[in-house]
């Protein structure tokens, strides 16, 4: 199974983590952008740069990298995380809305992608990125949260409660945990 | 969740996922910083209640994850009174392995009392002789901020205080816990 990648967003909608496991050619970084960038289009199945295979998306690669390039990327990084953020939230509002205060958004799935979601109590959430066969991963995110977040960023004396900007929580032992453990399912 | 239930799910997770430490390690750790407090405000009990409330603040913001963590919790309690179970009879019981009880509820449900019948915090405790301290410190102050740094961070806004302690020679140790509101959840910023 293939993992693009990993989001969490804390409880003041900030994007606080994100890490990519599938680095295609540098202009082409991966992007849920569609063509009209104002509100996120949930169903739409989103053009998406990591996935190879796929030879209209990969036909996408134009520039070469340049310090331009690279500042762009990171704009786009950013800008992917906000809209995955805005996706997430709508759906989730409007899965509770339509089944209940108890019911939970879970997965939605692409023609290039399946994105996983999961959300504690304290309205942390994460979002996994994985190719469309994947299974549920929502023990997965679980895992992650109770083993990793909670023992290595809560835990951490030295990180702080909010995490402002990602503080905290890049730190060694969360990275490792967190990379060993995404590997261990591909 | 009833509370039969939850009292079921603390005992097991008490018993099968806990690490354990010895409890006088914690009263005298406790007991060491409450001393401490009452020497740096030079005996200014309003003061050291209002530290200890801030320092379970601060306790309660990290703890409550740990509480969600251990007890697996994936969702949000559909009242405030499942609220009150779930604090006296999964919280309390997985940290402190005691189960203070629910009681004295207001008719709207938004206040309720913990009646403490142990406190591990006051093992071996005596208040300060000073005329004072018997109506002034509270001496496990720590835990009212426990509760609100916890709750604020599951949305609840919540108020504590203590209204008794056996160790100011009341019959009870009771905590008065009231709702305040829920608190909505924050939208993202406005794409400009």
């Amino acid at each position: 199974m293939q993992v693009y990648s990993f989001y969490i967003f804390d409880r003041h909608t900030e994007c606080i983590y994100s890490k990519s496991w599938f680095t295609p050619p540098p202009p082409a970084s991966s992007s849920l952008t569609s063509p009209s960038t104002s509100r996120p289009q949930s169903q739409q199945p989103a053009p998406h740069a990591s996935s190879v295979t796929s030879p209209p998306v990969a036909s996408l690669v134009v520039a070469p990298p340049s310090a331009a390039a690279l500042k762009r990327s990171k704009q786009k990084k950013d800008d992917d995380a906000k809209l995955i953020f805005g996706t997430v939230f709508s759906l989730r509002n409007m899965v509770r809305k339509l089944g209940g205060e108890d019911d939970a958004f879970i997965a939605y799935r692409t023609g290039q992608y399946k994105l996983h979601y999961y959300e504690t109590p304290t309205n942390l959430r994460f979002a996994l990125l994985t190719e469309p066969g994947a299974l549920s991963m929502r023990n997965v995110l679980h895992q992650i949260y109770i083993n990793l977040w909670v023992e290595y960023v809560v835990k951490n004396p030295l990180s702080p409660v909010e995490h402002k900007g990602g503080e905290g929580v890049r730190n060694e032992m969360f990275e490792m945990g967190l990379d060993k453990f995404i590997r261990g399912l591909m | 969740m009833s509370a039969n239930k939850a009292a079921r799910v603390g005992e097991e997770i008490w018993k099968g996922r806990i690490d354990k430490v010895n409890a006088e390690l914690v009263t005298l750790t406790y007991g060491t910083i409450v001393a401490q407090l009452c020497k740096d405000f030079e005996a200014d009990y309003v003061e050291v209640n209002k530290q200890l409330d801030r320092m379970g603040y601060n306790i309660g913001l990290r703890l409550i994850e740990d509480y969600l963590a251990k007890s697996n919790t994936m969702r949000r309690c559909s009242n405030f009174r499942e609220t009150a179970d779930m604090i006296a009879k999964v919280g309390f019981k997985i940290f402190l392995n005691i189960t203070p009880t629910v009681t004295n509820w207001t008719s709207d449900s938004k206040q309720f009392s913990l009646v403490f019948e142990e406190n591990p915090l006051a093992d071996f405790v005596e208040l300060p002789d000073d005329g004072r301290a018997q109506d002034e410190l509270w001496y496990s102050n720590i835990f009212c901020g426990v509760l609100r740094g916890a709750l604020e961070m599951v949305q609840m806004q919540v108020e504590a205080h203590f209204i008794s302690d056996v160790l100011r020679g009341n019959d009870t140790t009771e905590m008065r816990v009231s709702l305040i509101r829920y608190i909505d959840d924050e939208l993202p910023p406005e794409d400009d």
